[in-house]
């Protein structure tokens, strides 16, 4: 049987806050509510890095959050995927630029779709996880990396080696 | 035949005798280990001689057992004095005056004082295999501690074993009583024997405490000469109580729930665990405290159905749960033991004054399976202490990655006293089923309340243990099993191998062997049959594939689980929130039941008085 | 062997999956929600099997596919319709291994859950071994073979037993109100939270075989009337959801003192009513 096609029809979320103002939780926590219902595509939010599939991020990552953002993507089994939901997440938003942030969720983590709004609408939100679905379909289950963190050919890291290389790096503020 | 009961009695003493004199460490662990053979195998003999057996000592005996009786209790005075205290000088003192006056009215009776039966000789066995293999084990202990005082400590361990066989084959309550002080010597030296002022309080606590079952035990004695003029159970068993007084009776009863560490008197054996290790293996497994449940298993067929029977269930059940709420609350690892004795101290009794043949069947099975599981449990205390330095059960963390053989011989001890399978969740359950017969007594309703809620309160008791201990930080990388000394491994794996192959053969240990015990007690044995592993009631079964399913889950498993590695797969932190914290994670220690402590006392208390005055018929 | 008991419980993770997925979609009706497929379950696990698999150490997840495998032994030992008083105690022995995995890792989540596990023990377990003296009263035997083909139907005369385990089925099966061992919003499943993948998929089956466990129970109420037997276990099911939906969680003491002091008083009264009248 091919597993692969149950992927998208029992999708896990795992929702973390980088700093946002809110905004756009509230409007995840309203698609979840009676009126937009997500859990009719058997989505359910399980508030745990470990049996999740779909990362959902809002805020501009703090630089307080860079670290929990990082640790909780890579406590997250492949496949998954991750959202950036609202403005902030895509690119920072009006907190571009500013001192205690770091300019969107593909700063430190990969994110396979933006999801934009100030805040993000409902509908949107759940187009974004629908979207977010089809990428899961295809993923592979490999350990995915951020594309500021090199291994080296022929190195051989397990994931706690690999989170640890990554986190050197954003902790000492050396990317491309 | 006579003599080898005596040789019971004498034997123990000659080797204490030895160990005391003998000038080397491995001559005296030679003797010591001579205990085991000898008495397994003087008690086997009595067990295939045509029993009952009554004997009738010497006259000069008798003269003997009194002059050892004024002179143990002016013992007990004169240290009273020592230690300026009132209590046990005052009690001894009673004592005194209540003997001389039992003396003097006691009439010539022709019943022999001494009588061996089925009760007896198991009460031989537990001793001989539980008591010597725990002296075994103390020379051992003795040899880390205080090698200097080795002698006498592993001497009075020996002494012990030997009074605890009289005490168990006298039929003379005068010569009973003489024994019962005698073991409350025992337990006053031993307790001791550290010479600190805390182990001198606590044995002092330990002397006033048990003297006031000896001064019930003389009360009986003055009250059954009064009433009944008999001073041997087996004259106390042919009297009929529904038309003569109980006071007698509930005085004897007393004198168990006292000697058995009931609340309120509990405290002198949570005491005992100040003094070596070995002290409380014995103390509260094989000897001293196990008297309590034979008394009462002694006095069951004449106080079955009594109102005094229902008022002990209700006192030893409320004890089996109060106790074992207590013990949540502990955080010392003895402690927490000594606290679960005394709550299934309380069960054992509890099923002792049931008196019907399942009831005194489980109540064997308790006393059986509970001697052997303690004595593991505190050599494994005593190997805690001893080589990782850990006394609380905050100090044991993580003990799985450095020990795993003795977490392993922990868990088995835990696991048997409340999990299916086991020996004492099979008397439990026979219990259970023998209460449901009787839903119409408010005792027997309270009986099954009692047994499920104090046993689930236990079960979440040494789970809160075993997940200290089996916490850890990784997988196992180099896996490797601590080194034991020979001994202490040699006796604890004995222990453990009894408790397993016993709880696996339950049917036949029940049906053919305890059961021909029950029949000497309560004239009729248990209705339970074996057939193959499966026990069969005559209200339901356990069957043989129920059990052996179970010890594969239970023990097999979780020993195949150190072995089992999952190779290809990626190992993460646990989840903090994505946070990078050092936790230190201690247990909780449910202060919420603390508070109740003084009122669980205060019922104690008002229960303890209960019996005496409505199920003695004070009143 | 009992082939019949033994083919219900292979089968009774499927059977199991069903009920939790109908659950789902009663109670998103309850809220006003369309909620998901019937087979959701179905489609959690078979996603769960994709996963790649991630775990804190080996002892840990292997406890986790002991839980499963205990669980699963609990009910055959339920169903081929031996001893009651048994079958109820086996179900600790697999609880032991959730608690004693809980136990296993640094996660103050996860300890705390299987603190919590024990604790909900602590409520239900007196509350059934007297259910199964009431039963032994009403029909005679233990057995549970004998009480499914007894005259008698337990519930007529067990009223205050019946409403009793009624009540105490969220502690069972941890729902609202007395869903403290699993939490969700607190400590996020407790000692589940660090399972996943293959290893979180036996836990999560695990959890479908208790309630055709419970259901059972519930079911031997109707006694020899079978047909009473489903429509009490119908109603139950529909009676813990709604009780799932409208009530809020409780702290733990609140759940053992409501069923030390409320539900077990409620058996006691029953079974002493009816023991003194039957003589």
């Amino acid at each position: 049987m091919e597993l692969k096609k149950f992927r998208k029809k029992s999708p896990w979320i795992l929702h973390y806050n980088t700093g946002s103002c809110n905004g756009c939780d509230i409007e995840i926590l309203a698609c979840l509510a009676p009126k937009y219902d997500l859990e009719r595509f058997g989505i359910l939010n399980r508030g745990n890095p470990k049996q999740s599939d779909i990362l959902l991020v809002t805020g501009p990552v703090t630089k307080r959050a860079k670290e929990r953002l990082l640790r909780l993507y890579f406590e997250m089994p492949e496949p998954k995927v991750v959202v950036a939901v609202g403005a902030c997440a895509c690119t920072g938003g009006v907190f571009r630029h500013m001192y205690n942030v770091e300019n969107g969720v593909d700063s430190i983590i990969p994110v396979d779709v933006y999801v934009p709004g100030c805040a993000a609408r409902p509908e949107s939100i759940i187009d974004g996880v629908v979207k977010a679905l089809e990428i899961l379909e295809k993923k592979k289950k490999e350990i995915e990396l951020p594309p500021y963190c090199k291994v080296p050919e022929g190195e051989k890291l397990n994931r706690r080696k690999l989170l640890e290389r990554c986190l050197e790096v954003i902790n000492a503020g050396r990317r491309s | 035949m006579e003599k080898v009961i005596y040789s019971l009695f004498l034997l123990p003493w000659l080797l204490a005798l030895l160990v005391f004199v003998s000038p080397f460490h491995r001559l005296r662990q030679l003797i010591t280990f001579l205990s085991f053979p000898i008495l397994t195998y003087l008690s086997f003999k009595v067990w295939n001689l045509k029993l009952p057996l009554f004997i009738t000592p010497p006259e000069w005996v008798n003269l003997a057992v009194t002059l050892f009786d004024y002179g143990l209790l002016l013992y007990f005075l004169y240290q009273g004095i020592k230690f300026r205290n009132f209590l046990v000088s005052v009690l001894a003192a009673a004592q005194l005056f209540l003997l001389s006056w039992v003396l003097l009215i006691i009439p010539h009776g022709e019943t022999p004082p001494i009588y061996v039966d089925g009760l007896t000789t198991f009460m031989y066995f537990i001793v001989a295999t539980v008591g010597s293999l725990i002296c075994i084990y103390a020379t051992k202990y003795m040899e880390q501690e205080d090698l200097d005082r080795e002698n006498r400590f592993v001497a009075a361990l020996l002494w012990f074993l030997g009074v605890m066989n009289f005490a168990v084959s006298v039929n003379n309550v005068e010569w009973f009583f003489a024994l019962f002080e005698t073991t409350t010597l025992a337990s006053y030296v031993l307790i001791r024997f550290r010479w600190d002022s805390v182990s001198i309080s606590n044995a002092l606590q330990a002397l006033w405490m048990n003297q006031i079952g000896g001064i019930a035990i003389l009360l009986a004695l003055l009250f059954g000469i009064k009433y009944y003029s008999v001073y041997s159970f087996t004259d106390i068993l042919k009297v009929n109580p529904a038309v003569t007084s109980m006071i007698p009776l509930g005085f004897l009863a007393i004198a168990a729930l006292v000697k058995g560490a009931q609340m309120p008197f509990h405290r002198w054996l949570l005491g005992a665990m100040v003094a070596p290790t070995p002290v409380s293996a014995i103390l509260h497994s094989a000897t001293m405290v196990k008297i309590a449940p034979y008394l009462i298993l002694r006095l069951s067929p004449v106080i079955k159905g009594t109102l005094l029977a229902k008022l002990l269930i209700v006192t030893t059940g409320f004890v089996f749960v109060s106790a074992g709420l207590l013990a949540l609350t502990q955080d010392n690892f003895k402690k927490i033991l000594a606290y679960s004795t005394i709550s299934l101290l309380g069960l054992m009794m509890l099923t002792a004054s049931m008196g019907s043949p399942t009831a005194v069947l489980a109540s064997l099975l308790l006393i059986l399976f509970h001697a052997v599981v303690k004595a593991l449990l505190f050599m494994e205390a005593g190997v805690i202490e001893k080589l990782f330095k850990a006394k609380y059960i905050e100090e044991i963390r993580r003990l799985v990655e450095k020990a795993p053989i003795t977490v392993v011989f922990i868990s088995i001890g835990f696991m048997s006293m409340t999990i299916v399978p086991y020996g004492i969740f099979m008397a439990k359950w026979l219990t259970l089923e023998e209460a449901s017969n009787f839903l119409s007594h408010g005792a027997y309703v309270g009986s099954i309340i009692f047994i499920a809620t104090g046993s689930v309160i236990l079960t979440l008791l040494y789970f809160k243990v075993i997940g200290v201990m089996t916490r850890k930080r990784g997988e196992f990388m180099r896996f490797k099993l601590e080194k034991l000394p020979f001994i202490y491994l040699s006796t604890a794996g004995l222990l453990a191998l009894f408790t397993i192959v016993g709880s696996i053969f339950i049917a036949h240990l029940s049906a053919d062997f305890v059961n021909a015990v029950v029949a000497s007690i309560s004239s009729s044995p248990a209705p339970v049959k074996a057939s193959g592993l499966t026990l069969i009631t005559p209200l339901s079964e356990v069957y043989g594939w129920q059990i052996i399913g179970a010890f594969i889950l239970l023990l097999i498993v979780p020993i195949f689980a150190y072995f089992v590695h999952f190779p290809e797969v990626d190992r993460v932190y646990e989840y903090t929130c994505g946070e990078r914290v050092e936790t230190t994670l201690g247990t909780y220690n449910f202060f919420c039941v603390s508070q109740v402590e003084p009122l669980i006392e205060t019922a104690a208390v008002a229960l303890f008085i209960i019996t005496l005055v409505l199920g003695g018929g004070l009143i | 062997m009992n082939w019949e008991a033994l083919v219900f419980t292979l089968f009774s993770p499927v059977i199991g999956g069903f009920i939790y997925g109908l659950e789902r979609v009663v109670r998103a009706r309850m809220q006003g929600r369309v909620g998901p497929p019937v087979l959701q379950p179905f489609y959690d696990f078979l996603k769960l099997m994709d996963k790649r698999s991630i775990v804190i150490h080996s002892f840990h997840a292997f406890m986790g596919i002991m839980y499963l495998v205990g669980t699963w032994f609990s009910l055959y030992v339920l169903l081929s319709g031996g001893d009651l008083l048994i079958a109820i105690f086996f179900h600790v022995l697999s609880l032991a291994f959730l608690v004693v995995g809980g136990f296993s890792v640094r996660s103050p989540y996860s300890i705390l859950g299987a603190m919590r596990e024990l604790l909900h023990m602590v409520a239900y377990e007196p509350l059934y071994v007297l259910t199964a003296a009431g039963l032994y009263l009403v029909t005679g035997t233990f057995q549970i073979s004998e009480i499914l083909n007894s005259n008698e139907v337990p519930l007529f005369v067990l009223p205050l037993v019946f409403v009793s385990i009624l009540l105490s089925l969220p502690t069972l099966l941890k729902k609202s109100p007395f869903d403290i061992a699993e939490a969700h919003q607190e400590i996020i499943g407790g000692p589940e939270i660090e399972y996943s993948g293959k290893f979180y998929e036996a836990v999560y089956t695990a959890k479908w075989i208790e309630y055709v466990y419970v259901f059972f129970l519930i079911f031997l109420f109707g006694g020899g009337n079978h047909l009473l037997g489903a429509f009490l276990v119908l109603f139950a099911f529909f009676f813990f959801n709604l009780l799932d939906n409208v009530t809020a969680r409780v702290n733990f003491r609140q759940m053992v003192a409501f069923h030390w002091y409320v539900l077990i008083p409620l058996v006691v009264i029953n079974l002493m009513l009816l023991a003194l009248w039957r003589g």
